[in-house]
């Protein structure tokens, strides 16, 4: 799915907290159905990018487009940009007051204007598709950390977004549950997603990303359409001393 | 288990209104049962228990909304707001109870004589005033303590700032926030007794007069902090059962 139409464009965008320069004139576009995996190591600027494409960081400088909509200072920008796109984060982040069925309803219900009953029921097919249907009315803590990720990426699909940001959704999992998580994540590729995913799984990264981008000091250092040819042979100097870290470790 | 114990909560608390209500209803029965001083006062008694409990609710209601939006204020962005929170606050919890009530009783009215009110709704204004200032902090603790990736995650999913405050953040920091506030509610019925000093005639005030005419503090105080005893345990039961109740799901 490399020549769907452009859906993000990031164009010379800059953040920094103080000296620390999480991205430096990074522009990079993202098409219709593509699943970008990106990779590189901590603090190189991967989940700062992924975190100013929904706004939840504000970029100091430079344009990101997501479906059309610019994200400025307008807060119905921001938020119709975030309607547009989910994400699933590191930490889970379910709504810990809430059982997993009131998790998932309730973006449909107050942003799309659902009635409940058919949020419920969207609520329940995403459930079954990640293999919950028995804990429905289970709270959070009564879940595995497995359990919870797969309920916060029903979460984030029943608001039906066109893009799917993942934010190292398996880096806090215990290592026999990062498994079930892939597993649902695949399928979304599959089933035609637009994901950005931001992982330290490179074999599943090797497996769905039909790019692979690799980040660091800011910067995107490395882009492959090849994940194949890129993890068995990188060409940038910092790619290869990354993998063959990460090899080593594993 | 869980289930279990949920419902033993929710008798609780259903147990807690329904015996507040029934105390109030009956209390001058057993009491008009006691020997002089309490028997021919049993009625007194049971009309000043319900005029405390009254201006307790009444102020424990507004109290919770000050609190609310006075926490607001005090992590407002906008800084005027932030003052006028932090100049409430700095005020009502620097000065006493009494000299608040005396203030909104004999000197506002001195100021602006429209502002004169019944003896009741003024020490209900002052009452909420001042526990409002005091919920006001233990809630601005209770949203600093909800962990910022569920804000996140609220509006990464489009739902607005007002939503996500609503649906995520209050509910969350009013469960974090319960157990201290419970302690204020305690603390609030106990002090509207002060409004005995412009005239409502609430239990203290009662036990005051009654002791007036008998000449027999011993028994007729007694009495009186038996009642205010019944009356903070059921308040005590009540918070402590829904406390238990909203945990669920948060362990």
């Amino acid at each position: 799915m490399r020549n769907g139409k452009p859906i993000i464009e990031v164009e010379n965008v800059r953040k920094s907290w103080g000296s620390f320069t999480a991205l430096n004139d990074v522009s990079v576009t993202f098409r219709e159905g593509e699943v970008v995996c990106i990779i590189g190591p901590s603090g190189s600027g991967k989940s700062t990018l992924l975190r100013s494409i929904n706004h939840l960081e504000k970029h100091d400088a430079g344009r990101i487009t997501v479906d059309g909509i610019l994200l400025d200072d307008d807060l119905k920008h921001i938020d119709a940009v975030r309607t547009e796109v989910g994400m699933v984060f590191q930490s889970f982040n379910l709504f810990s007051h809430m059982t997993v069925l009131d998790n998932i309803t309730l973006a449909p219900r107050r942003v799309r204007k659902w009635s409940r009953a058919k949020a419920e029921q969207v609520a329940l097919e995403l459930l079954e598709r990640v293999g919950l249907s028995a804990h429905a009315h289970k709270y959070p803590s009564q879940l595995s950390g497995g359990q919870q990720q797969r309920v916060a990426i029903a979460r984030a699909l029943a608001m039906q977004p066109k893009v799917m940001l993942f934010d190292e959704p398996t880096s806090a999992l215990d290592p026999e549950m990062v498994n079930e998580v892939l597993l649902v994540m695949r399928d979304l590729a599959k089933s035609g997603m637009t994901m950005l995913i931001v992982t330290h799984e490179m074999g599943f990264a090797r497996e769905v990303a039909d790019r692979v981008i690799f980040f660091d000091h800011g910067q995107i250092v490395e882009e492959s359409t090849d994940p194949q040819q890129f993890f068995s042979a990188p060409n940038h100097p910092r790619a290869q001393a990354f993998l063959k870290q990460i090899k080593h470790a594993a | 288990m869980i289930h279990k114990l949920k419902d033993r909560d929710s008798l609780i608390l259903a147990g807690s209104v329904i015996g507040l209500g029934l105390i109030l209803w009956l209390m001058a029965l057993p009491l008009a049962a006691l020997p002089d001083p309490i028997g021919p006062a049993a009625t007194q008694f049971a009309e000043g228990a319900l005029t405390t409990i009254q201006l307790t609710l009444w102020a424990c209601f507004f109290g919770i909304v000050l609190g609310v939006l006075t926490a607001l204020g005090k992590r407002s962005h906008l800084p005027p707001l932030r003052w006028i929170a932090d100049l409430y606050v700095w005020i009502i919890r620097g000065t006493p109870l009494l000299l608040q009530i005396l203030f909104f009783f004999l000197a506002l009215p001195a100021i602006a004589p429209q502002l004169q009110l019944s003896e009741f709704w003024t020490a209900v204004i002052a009452l909420s005033l001042n526990v409002g200032a005091y919920n006001a902090e233990v809630i601005r603790a209770g949203i600093n303590a909800v962990p910022n990736g569920q804000v996140e995650a609220a509006r990464s999913l489009g739902l607005s700032a007002l939503y996500t405050f609503w649906d995520i953040v209050l509910p969350q920091a009013v469960r974090i926030s319960l157990p201290p506030l419970a302690n204020n509610m305690v603390a609030l019925l106990k002090d509207s007794s002060l409004a005995y000093a412009i005239g409502v005639v609430e239990l203290s005030m009662v036990s005051s007069r009654v002791q007036a005419e008998s000449f027999q503090p011993v028994p007729v105080f007694i009495t009186v902090a038996a009642i205010y005893l019944l009356l903070t345990t059921t308040f005590t039961q009540f918070a402590a059962a829904l406390e238990r109740k909203l945990a669920v799901g948060k362990r």
